[in-house]
């Protein structure tokens, strides 16, 4: 029905302005070796729980986001800016 | 040969069978407004954003991170093109025909918006100036407040159809009237 | 006469009829009369029809059990023709006037039931039935068990029409949601609306109040009701404040949002084609107060389901807010405070209460005069058919026959805490309380008032005054000390837990709605399903549409008893939305019909429609597919017309809807280097550049060009499908790959109207419209550039060709889109220029061998396309250049890009067959590739295709079988080069 996320740059939206690119890697070296770039393309870690991922706020500034929550509960820790441009410190949660 | 060509507008069919007469809620489609994408460079954020606001007759809608829209309804997209031509580090994108100008007003606005928009539009919250890109009838628009009561959508030209059909639809309920506007 | 309406009070309080306002409805064909603030339920009881439908398996008859959205029994369908809904709770559908109401699972009718004999064979139809009866012959199922099942089981039937009303969604936001408008929740959003904070209250009824309606007590010196009523005065002109009744909060989700269904018009005879029959909302809160009170439970025992049986607090919402007392002589079965509450309230409106039978032996509850009471008694069975007469109580092993017309039931409480528990928190067993408790969750969202456990309404009172201004504290407004009103006459509604009467004759109901009865729940213990969760699906205990609101603690507390463990030892089963039904209409809002998404229009749509285009959808955009002219039989006739008179004249396409991508910035040459494969540091201004984009693991991800307008500012264009894609993939590949370099981007795809006019005629048209040199010297094939046309207006013109033919691509600001495409029709009159569509357009691309997005298909490298050259493997780094050489992607017998034309020329093939060598069978392990793309070719008077084909390249010349699996065909096709028509190019570069 909804969830919502806190833009650094938009505040807080509906996911539904979002789109999600999954866990967030940095891309390896180009002359990284073969097992490094297996590992950035095919393999994730995919844990229940807390994680980090991109998301792009392709309705609203169209900044990469990265946002840390728990994929189980959907609490969110925190969204930061991917290219460092800004963040949304650990949200408060309500009544925490 | 000289060609002349009309221009026309994507809403003038929509437009063509509303009644002139506006109601409390009205919704005006601006003819022909100046519309530009402004983005700064690294760096040149704070002196572009500075800059804009000393472009005539234009008012400037937040995007993201030094991205902006500079909208005029007087200055013609040349006049407006020549100020923001001349500022440092940024580059521009005419969009006056990639993008409508809506306009809404009127004493039930909020409600009509509460059923387009998931942003909270109390007067408190979201204040007379304050724009914003945003999902509005699915379709990401920029939204800016620009009176007591009064909201304008800068919404791109493929989808004005769409979202035009659909804000009238939620305005229903408060009798919103459309047309295009005077000036 | 049985049940009844009664005489109005003399002071004219009291309770929420507007007997001013008489409305007449029909129930099953008859006529009936009632009142403003009636329900369907009360307004049926006021004319003593207490038997209201009939059970979901046994077809037994059955009167409402309460009086509120808990309802199991009291369904029907409401509403004729198209807005026929079924399975309505008639004990919260409002009354209006001309309601037409129809009973449900029934036939001939509601008195005279054929199903019931169902209950002739009801060890038929126990726990597991499904499983056990109808396991064999197997086909018997589809063909006979089933059909027979669905016809004598079930709930109303849906209207076969269309809805003809509107839906909408709406947002809102608040600082507090208070959940429930009975004494906590109304005390709640009194205590934070007079702090100043932004409040919501919503209540699924029409009237706000909740118990302070049904509750005879009286509240700061006025009647319950009345302190209500002044209480949502106040609050009502609290600006901060908004009113929601009718409104059921379903769903607690996320990040604080609430899910919400307004009935904005259900309860009108004639809607407003202004407003939407529904309205679902999303409101996201900062705190929220459970306020949902609690559910009285029924008890247990033979016969618990004759019309005419109702729990003790129906009874008192029937009594004391419509006036209605459900029969002459009343009974009452308890096992605490509520039930002798009830008797106090009929005693004093002149009702007679034959006995008050309390399974206790001893309580201090107040006896109303006169009033016998059976002390460690039960019930244990009930006579009568369609409604109650007379009951069997026994004592001490002895049973006595009670006169009785109707039963009032209490079983003790539970608190109403589904929506905290529907994101994973599962309720808490008190042993104190003898029932589940709201579980903690968090400071953002509290139980207040009997949902948290309170018994009196004075302490839901004080509660909800107190937790309202203690969340409001904490969002930092003043606190503000709601004065807590004195109760007068409240009562104790304290119970000791009696879970069911053993030894009944007749059937004893746990589920009202699906009649699960205790013995089913012993068949579910003894055959293995013993965890809660097995017994709902085995006894179907809790399903359906009240989904055990009513039935599932007393299911739990039975269970228990027969396991000989604490209901905390069952548990309860999984909590999720909906709280009760939620109409598709409304979940769908506007999104219906050609509404269901939002549609996008080309500037040249108008321009196509008036050129007689028939359109196809690609994604959001509606594209012109055809130019239908008459006389032309199908569009295969308009296709191959267009295909023709471009490869001979020329033609008109709309292509404005392919992505267009500013790029600015000293990084831009650079980064477009490092987002396609091939090069592109030394593209010249003024020139356009084929280019390709890899996904990260080396395959094909969009091709399109890009062209240098400025050196720090290119023009890219992307597929119309890809678009989205890929302005989100550049934007990826800037903020979090290459930071550093300095590149913009921004979509211009709208801004544009941008047509592609091609054939050997082309040049001839263009330079009437254009007034730059376009000769093939001045502007060579690839050239790019501003351009000013007759007249002034400036434009963009590339030369650049997706048919093959000498072509270029004008793109004009869009308002201006039509009356260019209109001067280009009229320059080109002479020439015999067509408009042509999509399907000409591929048409022209298949035979010329140029790849669409059925040949970039995600498993497609850039050598298997043909496009190997464009690697530019001496580039430091290009996204997906590292892995594109890794063992695989580059093996010999990868699939290739090859052309297919069938040896007789008549024969016709699919995209999707599968290619095999002549003789082999299909197999995984004989197949040899695919074919991505087919049309027929008018230039060359046969089909053609595009395949791929296992080591292609190298077979050109061989025979292949096109095996179709799905469409049953095979035909041999020859393999062949991919480029059917001018292989050198010489129309292209002419």
């Amino acid at each position: 029905m909804a969830s919502l996320i806190t833009c650094p740059h938009c505040g807080t939206r509906p996911k539904e302005e979002f789109s999600i690119r999954g866990a967030a890697l940095r891309r390896p070296d180009p002359a990284a070796s073969d097992e490094v770039w297996q590992a950035y393309v095919y393999v994730r870690d995919n844990p229940k729980g807390r994680y980090q991922e991109y998301w792009h706020h392709a309705a609203g500034c169209r900044r990469w986001l990265v946002v840390e929550r728990d994929n189980f509960s959907h609490e969110v820790f925190g969204v930061v800016d991917a290219g460092g441009a800004a963040e949304t410190k650990s949200q408060a949660r309500a009544g925490e | 040969m000289s060609l002349a060509l009309f221009h026309r507008h994507v809403l003038e069919d929509h437009l063509s069978g509303f009644e002139a007469n506006a109601n409390p809620n009205h919704l005006s489609v601006v003819r022909r407004p100046a519309i530009f994408s402004v983005l700064a460079h690294r760096g040149q954020g704070a002196a572009v954003r500075t800059a804009l606001s000393s472009v005539a007759d234009t008012h400037i809608r937040d995007c993201g991170p030094e991205e902006w829209l500079l909208v005029s309804r007087t200055s013609g997209a040349a006049a407006v093109e020549t100020g923001v031509a001349e500022i440092a580090g940024a580059s521009h994108v005419d969009q006056s025909d990639g993008r409508v100008l809506i306009e809404i007003h009127g004493p039930s606005v909020r409600r009509i918006l509460a059923r387009c928009v998931a942003l909270d539009l109390h007067s408190d919250v979201f204040v007379i100036g304050a724009s914003t890109n945003a999902l509005c009838c699915h379709v990401a628009v920029n939204l800016a407040r620009t009176g007591d009561d009064r909201f304008e959508i800068v919404a791109p030209r493929s989808f004005a159809g769409s979202l035009f059909e659909e804000l009238m639809e939620m305005g229903r309920e408060f009798a919103l009237t459309a047309s295009f506007s005077r000036d | 006469m049985t049940s009844y309406r009664l005489g109005a009070p003399a002071d004219g309080s009291g309770n929420g009829l507007n007997r001013a306002h008489p409305l007449t409805f029909t129930f099953d064909g008859r006529s009936y009369k009632g009142f403003e603030g009636d329900t369907l339920a009360s307004a049926l009881l006021a004319n003593d029809q207490m038997l209201m439908g009939r059970s979901f398996k046994y077809h037994r008859p059955r009167g409402p059990v309460t009086a509120g959205s808990s309802e199991p029994n009291a369904l029907m369908t409401i509403g004729t023709g198209a807005r026929g809904e079924p399975n309505v709770r008639a004990t919260v559908a409002e009354l209006y006037e001309g309601l037409t109401a129809v009973s449900q699972n029934r036939w001939p009718s509601l008195s005279t039931d054929f199903g019931a004999v169902n209950g002739l064979f009801g060890p038929l139809l126990g726990a597991g039935f499904y499983y056990k009866t109808f396991m064999w012959p197997a086909m018997f199922w589809e063909k006979i068990y089933e059909p027979l099942i669905r016809k004598a089981a079930g709930l109303g039937k849906l209207a076969m029409q269309a809805d003809p009303d509107r839906y909408e969604k709406a947002w809102a936001h608040c600082d507090l949601l208070v959940i429930g408008s009975g004494p906590a929740g109304l005390m709640a959003a009194l205590a934070a609306g007079r702090a100043g904070a932004r409040v919501i209250i919503a209540d699924e009824g029409f009237q706000l109040g909740g118990s302070l309606l049904s509750e005879s007590v009286s509240v700061g010196g006025v009647s319950a009701a009345d302190f209500a009523r002044s209480t949502v005065e106040e609050l009502t002109s609290l600006a901060n404040v908004t009113l929601m009744p009718r409104t059921t909060i379903f769903g607690w989700y996320d990040d604080m949002v609430f899910g919400a269904v307004e009935r904005v018009q259900k309860h009108v005879g004639t809607p407003s084609p202004d407003l939407p029959m529904e309205r679902l909302w999303r409101i996201a809160a900062k705190r929220a107060i459970l306020a949902s009170g609690a559910e009285e439970r029924p008890l247990v025992f033979g016969g618990n389901d004759k019309p005419g049986v109702m729990t003790a607090s129906a009874m008192r919402t029937y009594l004391n807010r419509y006036s209605v007392s459900a029969g002459t002589k009343v009974a009452v079965f308890t096992n605490g405070g509520s039930g002798y509450r009830t008797a106090a309230d009929l005693s004093a409106s002149g009702v007679t209460v034959s006995a008050i039978i309390d399974a206790r032996a001893q309580s201090s509850d107040v006896v109303p005069e006169g009033v016998r009471v059976i002390r460690s008694g039960a019930v244990v069975d009930t006579k009568g058919r369609l409604r109650l007469d007379g009951l069997i109580a026994e004592r001490s092993g002895f049973q006595e026959q009670i006169e009785c017309d109707a039963l009032a039931m209490a079983g003790g409480w539970s608190p109403v805490v589904h929506l905290m528990c529907q994101r994973g928190a599962k309720p808490v067993w008190s042993d104190d309380a003898q029932a589940f408790m709201a579980p903690d969750v968090g400071a953002a969202f509290i139980a207040a008032g009997s949902a948290a456990g309170c018994d009196t309404i004075a302490a839901c009172l004080k509660d909800g005054a107190e937790k309202g201004a203690a969340l409001c504290l904490a969002l930092g407004f003043s606190s503000y000390a709601a004065n807590i009103p004195e109760v007068e006459g409240d009562y104790d509604p304290a119970f000791a837990p009696l879970w069911y009467v053993p030894g009944a004759k007749d059937k004893a109901f746990v589920d009202f709605q699906n009649d699960v009865h205790v013995s089913d729940l012993g068949i579910a213990q003894r055959e293995g399903f013993g965890h809660i969760e097995h017994t709902k699906r085995y006894t179907t205990a809790g399903m359906a549409t009240d989904q055990g609101k009513l039935g599932n603690v007393n299911t739990i507390g039975i269970v228990a008893g027969m396991r000989g463990v604490s209901p905390a030892e069952i548990g309860t089963t999984t909590f999720r939305p909906f709280y009760t039904p939620v109409s598709f209409g409304a979940l769908a809002g506007t999104s219906r019909g050609e509404h269901a998404a939002p549609v996008r229009t080309s500037p040249l749509h108008d321009w196509a429609k008036k050129n007689g285009a028939t359109f196809v959808e690609a994604g959001l955009w509606h594209r012109s597919a055809w130019f239908a002219r008459e006389g032309e039989k199908g569009w295969r006739d308009s296709v191959d017309r267009e295909v023709l008179n471009v490869r001979h004249n020329a033609g008109l396409c709309d292509v404005s809807t392919l992505g267009k991508i500013e790029i600015f910035g000293t990084g831009a040459a650079e980064f477009l280097n490092r987002v396609y494969s091939n090069a592109f540091l030394k593209l010249p201004v003024g020139k356009a550049r084929y280019g390709l984009m890899l996904r990260e693991d080396g395959m094909i991800f969009d091709d399109g060009t890009t062209s240098r307008l400025a050196e720090n500012h290119y023009v890219m264009t992307t597929t119309t499908a890809y678009a989205g894609e890929v302005m989100a993939h550049l934007e990826f590949a800037s903020q979090t790959f290459w930071p550093e370099l300095d590149v913009r981007f921004v979509s211009a795809t709208d801004q544009w109207a941008q047509m592609s006019l091609a054939g050997p005629k082309a040049r001839a048209i263009m330079s009437r419209v254009v007034e730059d040199d376009i000769s093939d010297a001045a502007f060579p094939y690839l050239a790019a550039k501003t351009v000013t046309l007759r007249g002034g207006l400036k434009a963009r013109l590339f030369r650049i060709s997706f048919s093959g033919e000498l072509a270029y691509e004008l793109a004009v600001p869009a308002g201006y889109g039509e009356a260019v495409a209109d001067a280009i029709m009229e320059a080109g009159r002479d020439e015999g220029i067509c408009a042509y569509g999509v399907e000409a357009l591929n048409v022209l691309r298949v035979e010329k061998g140029f790849i669409t997005h059925s040949e970039i298909d995600g498993r497609t490298t850039a050598d298997d396309l043909g496009y190997g050259k464009m690697m530019g493997m001496n580039k430091p780094d290009f996204i997906g250049k590292r892995l594109s050489s890794r063992f695989g992607l580059t093996a010999a017998d990868r699939a290739q890009l090859v052309g297919l034309k069938p040896i007789e020329a008549d024969k016709e093939f699919k995209a999707g067959a599968h290619l095999l060598k002549e003789g082999a069978s299909p197999s995984m392990a004989s197949d040899q590739g695919w074919v991505s793309s087919v049309c027929h070719s008018p230039t060359l008077g046969h089909m053609i295709g595009l395949a791929m084909l296992k080591s292609g390249r190298e077979r050109y010349g061989e025979k292949i079988l096109v095996w179709d699996g799905l469409r049953g065909s095979e035909v041999v096709a020859e393999v062949c080069s991919p480029v059917f028509v001018d292989p050198d190019n010489r129309k292209l570069q002419g």
